[in-house]
């Protein structure tokens, strides 16, 4: 009896996970396939049909570690967390803001700043390559940090707004008649309420910025290449080189996976709009 | 330790193109040194706003806030070395019991080892001592509360204002934590500042009861007195459950057209009450404004003064039995008033277990009696009292 109750337990089970298992196949498909097609050797890589039992090899990944491709990497990583860092804190500051300070005219400037981000990126390759050229930044890891920053603060401004707007006044009152002044306030109440908040803005931003492409493909010549633009170089005039672009592609994804692992508590209560309890 | 004064205090929400309201007007009181002081009206009545005037949470559109004697108008909320429980607790989910216990001290600056025993000891005052490293989703509706109590209480402000602390929590909880806050006030003799809708919380707890109604001060007064003696309608129809049964009335001019001592008589469009009969003396009535022969006036009795009998001949207050509510030792008996408008009218009866009215039944026909002094007259224009 017992058993059995174990049993249709467990089949009761497999059965609730079954959708979610069809679901992550179909979305880590992609990404498996690119680190097979990563670890195959290059006979492999265009059997058809394809082959999903092979002999893997890690020539590959050797071939793209010693190229300059890790250079590209380095930017992008170092690129994304400055630029994150950079659009959060200010994001942070003016959703907080936009939140709790009476401003006139707040809503036409609350949408303004979120129409920021509806703006094509075309639109703005050309008028940004000339002020950077001006400056002298053109080709330069600020420069683009400075972009990415830029292009992501609207988000982040509106994604928070709605956290601190879910935050009880009387929370902030109670730490009002508790001693603090504003920036207290701010601090000990607000700031650790939007966690969850600011980890889901972190990760969108790092995302952006290294997925970025059309920007980068501009605004940068050989110093400040990113890592998307860097793979273009595995298009070479003897044909597409299949394993390096997919090793050089799957390296590209795993900082955004450490990112996403160190910050994941935060980041499903983040993803839900979580709800203060 | 401290006495608050407010000088014509008002609050204007709103304004330069949205509709204002004009949410307190013209509030002028004093709450004494160690006084446990009950502001009590139905919502929206401008008591909430007062009390956070005080905080500092909102800023008065004119008048004056003394905190002994010193102008706090301008000074920021936590400058004003006044605490506050809110109606929600606002406990930060983020913070252990000991941890909002600290806050306030940790604003203060005062050194760890004087914050540890500070902690400690109001924990022990109320019961939470081994809740201390729980967080808000923890905690029972009671423990949450009196972690709200503590983080107030801990700094030894001046002023303990606490805003409808006992709206959710259940109805025992209630009784008990009504009962360890008059406790925990006498212990501290701390001048306290207590916002309710609630008349029974606000006549068990209260010293002074300031009622409030349409952002003013209908009246300040001891429990006692305000259940003996309201100013106005709205006082008299506030204290007391069941309400006050009130009537239209007018003085009935006697048949010289004096005012006559054994003539003088109260008439409704049902029934009429000579007044020398209810104990109240011609005397008493003579010589008092509003109270002249044909003045439009609002006649008033409470439940508790109501006798229920059987229905007798002669012009005073009858009516049908429409419920009986058992209470315990006690029913509530509503009666629906016969004859003229007054027919419009339920009276509600607070008669006892034993005694007059046992034995009526819904659908009798009974009479009614008024206890001597048991009669109030409001002015029907301003509503004031006038006898």
């Amino acid at each position: 009896m017992n058993a059995h109750q174990t049993q249709s337990g467990r089949l009761s089970q497999v059965l609730w996970y079954l959708p979610v298992l069809l679901i992550l196949a179909f979305f880590t498909f992609p990404l498996i396939w690119i680190v097979m097609t990563a670890l195959k050797p290059p006979i492999d890589v265009f059997a058809y049909p394809p082959k999903f039992v092979f002999t893997p090899t890690l020539d590959n990944y050797r071939r793209v570690l010693a190229s300059d491709y890790m250079d590209s990497l380095g930017h992008s990583v170092i690129i994304a967390l400055v630029s994150a860092a950079f659009s959060v804190v200010l994001g942070t500051l003016t959703a907080y803001g936009f939140s709790r300070y009476p401003l006139r005219g707040k809503d036409n400037l609350f949408f303004w700043i979120l129409s920021l981000r509806m703006l094509p990126v075309i639109a703005v390759i050309v008028p940004y390559f000339l002020l950077f050229q001006r400056v002298g930044l053109t080709d330069t890891l600020v420069a683009m940090m400075l972009v990415y920053a830029v292009f992501n603060i609207s988000f982040t401004v509106w994604l928070l707004k709605g956290f601190f707007d879910e935050v009880p006044r009387e929370m902030e009152e109670a730490a009002k008649m508790d001693g603090y002044g504003p920036w207290g306030v701010f601090t000990r109440v607000a700031l650790p309420l939007v966690i969850p908040g600011i980890a889901t803005a972190i990760v969108f931003n790092v995302v952006q910025s290294i997925n970025e492409f059309l920007l980068a493909f501009v605004l940068t010549q050989r110093k400040a290449t990113t890592a998307p633009i860097a793979l273009l170089n595995f298009l070479t005039p003897m044909g597409l080189d299949w394993g390096g672009i997919s090793a050089a592609a799957s390296m590209l994804v795993t900082p955004v996976i450490i990112l996403a692992i160190i910050v994941r508590k935060h980041l499903i209560r983040g993803m839900s709009f979580g709800q203060l309890e | 330790m401290a006495t608050l004064k407010l000088e014509l205090l008002n609050l204007i929400y709103g304004g330069q193109g949205t509709p204002s309201t004009h949410a307190v007007r013209d509030v002028d009181l004093v709450v004494g040194d160690g006084e446990f002081c009950v502001f009590l009206g139905p919502s929206g009545c401008g008591k909430t706003s007062t009390l956070r005037m005080i905080a500092g949470l909102e800023t008065p559109t004119s008048g004056v806030v003394r905190l002994d004697g010193r102008v706090i108008n301008d000074l920021y909320p936590g400058e004003r070395d006044i605490a506050m429980v809110f109606q929600s607790y606002a406990l930060y989910p983020h913070l252990t019991v000991r941890g909002h216990l600290e806050l306030p001290l940790k604003a203060q600056r005062v050194p760890k080892v004087e914050r540890e025993r500070r902690v400690n000891e109001i924990a022990d005052l109320l019961q939470i001592a081994d809740l201390l490293e729980a967080r808000p989703r923890q905690l029972s509706g009671g423990q949450a509360q009196r972690t709200a109590i503590g983080r107030a209480l801990i700094r030894q402000p001046r002023l303990f204002l606490l805003d409808e602390p006992l709206t959710n929590l259940d109805a025992r909880l209630r009784l008990e934590t009504r009962a360890a806050l008059k406790r925990l006030q006498n212990e501290l003799s701390i001048t306290t500042i207590y916002v309710t809708h609630d008349q029974e919380e606000a006549l068990s707890l209260a010293d002074t009861i300031v009622v409030m109604n349409d952002g003013r001060v209908q009246q300040v007064a001891t429990p006692h007195e305000l259940y003996g003696h309201p100013v106005n309608r709205f006082v008299a129809g506030f204290i007391g459950t069941p309400p006050m049964n009130f009537v239209a009335a007018t003085i009935h001019p006697s048949a010289n057209g004096q005012v006559d001592e054994s003539s003088l008589a109260l008439v409704t469009t049902g029934f009429i009450l000579p007044l020398s009969a209810q104990g109240t003396a011609a005397s008493d009535v003579r010589g008092r404004s509003g109270l002249v022969p044909g003045a439009a006036l609002t006649l008033g009795v409470r439940p508790e003064d109501l006798i229920v009998g059987p229905l007798a001949g002669g012009d005073g207050p009858r009516g049908r039995v429409v419920v009986v509510e058992p209470q315990g030792d006690e029913r509530i008996i509503s009666v629906a008033l016969t004859g003229g408008d007054a027919a419009q009218t339920v009276w509600k009866v607070r008669a006892p277990k034993r005694g007059p009215g046992v034995n009526v039944a819904v659908g009798d026909a009974v009479g009614l009696t008024v206890r001597p002094r048991g009669l109030r007259l409001f002015d029907k224009e301003t509503e004031e009292r006038v006898l």
